[in-house]
């Protein structure tokens, strides 16, 4: 009885983490997501940095407005969220905010329309989206 | 003479067993009746990998029908381990199920149970 209960317990872990490994399956979306949401990212500070004033402003703001509507249509149509959903988007908003605000504001400052300081600064602000995404497909 | 041993011994190895028992000192004790039906254990362990889940992803991960999984459901809920929520994407209905934080707490308890048991049987 002792054996069988203790085989017994061990198949129901067994199916446990079965189940997990469906869900976080189910969950791979999130990856695309958060590559999608660097991409955007990138895209938008090289059209504000490099894009003269007028248009630079309107067509960044539509292109990111566009790019997080269509994720969060997105992701509102996913049928399972990850556990700690909430908590990774606040980390990858969070950093992509401050890496924003880091190329910006000196960017503006001394280095208005020099694709040579642009370009990293792009690819800065894409890392938090990206790595988030690399991170996501490994689980 | 009757060895005074056994007249003091028998009385109190009974009264130990019984202790032992009343204060679940065997693995078993840890593990949760709402969540040991297969059916429910299956439907808490997809739900703890998850943030929430659609009611039909977790009907077709579980491999169960619409009424029963109604059915589990509802005896989760009633235990305060799972959340139901009900929305709408775009004009379709949609129920999502959650596990409240009773419901990973008991969860986790659970496994931590089956684990020293199925240690228990490798031992």
């Amino acid at each position: 009885m002792g054996e069988y209960a203790s085989s017994d317990a061990a198949a129901t872990l067994a199916r446990a983490e079965e189940l997990g490994s469906v869900v976080r399956r189910g969950t791979r979306w999130f990856a695309w997501y958060q590559v999608v949401f660097g991409c955007g990212a990138g895209l938008q500070l090289l059209i504000v940095g490099l894009l003269k004033p007028p248009y630079a402003a309107s067509f960044s703001g539509v292109l990111f407005g566009t790019v997080m509507a269509g994720l969060g249509v997105y992701a509102g149509r996913q049928p399972v969220v990850r556990r700690g959903f909430g908590k990774r988007i606040a980390i990858t908003v969070g950093a992509w905010a401050l890496l924003y605000a880091a190329v910006l504001v000196p960017g503006f400052i001394c280095f208005q329309g020099a694709a040579a300081w642009w370009m990293p600064g792009a690819v800065a602000v894409a890392l938090p989206g990206l790595i988030g995404g690399y991170l996501e497909a490994r689980r | 003479m009757t060895d005074p041993h056994d007249a003091i011994t028998a009385p109190n190895a009974d009264a130990a067993t019984g202790a032992a028992a009343r204060t679940g000192s065997h693995p078993r004790h840890g593990l949760d009746e709402v969540i040991h039906a297969p059916v429910r254990f299956s439907i808490v362990a997809t739900l703890a990998a998850a943030e929430k889940a659609e009611f039909a992803f977790v009907r077709n991960t579980v491999e169960v029908s619409d009424s029963v999984l109604s059915r589990q459901v509802a005896t989760l809920e009633k235990a305060g381990y799972v959340a139901v929520t009900k929305g709408y994407v775009g004009k379709r209905p949609r129920t999502w199920l959650a596990l409240t934080a009773d419901g990973r707490a008991v969860f986790a308890d659970h496994c931590r149970a089956l684990r020293a048991i199925a240690g228990a049987g490798e031992g």
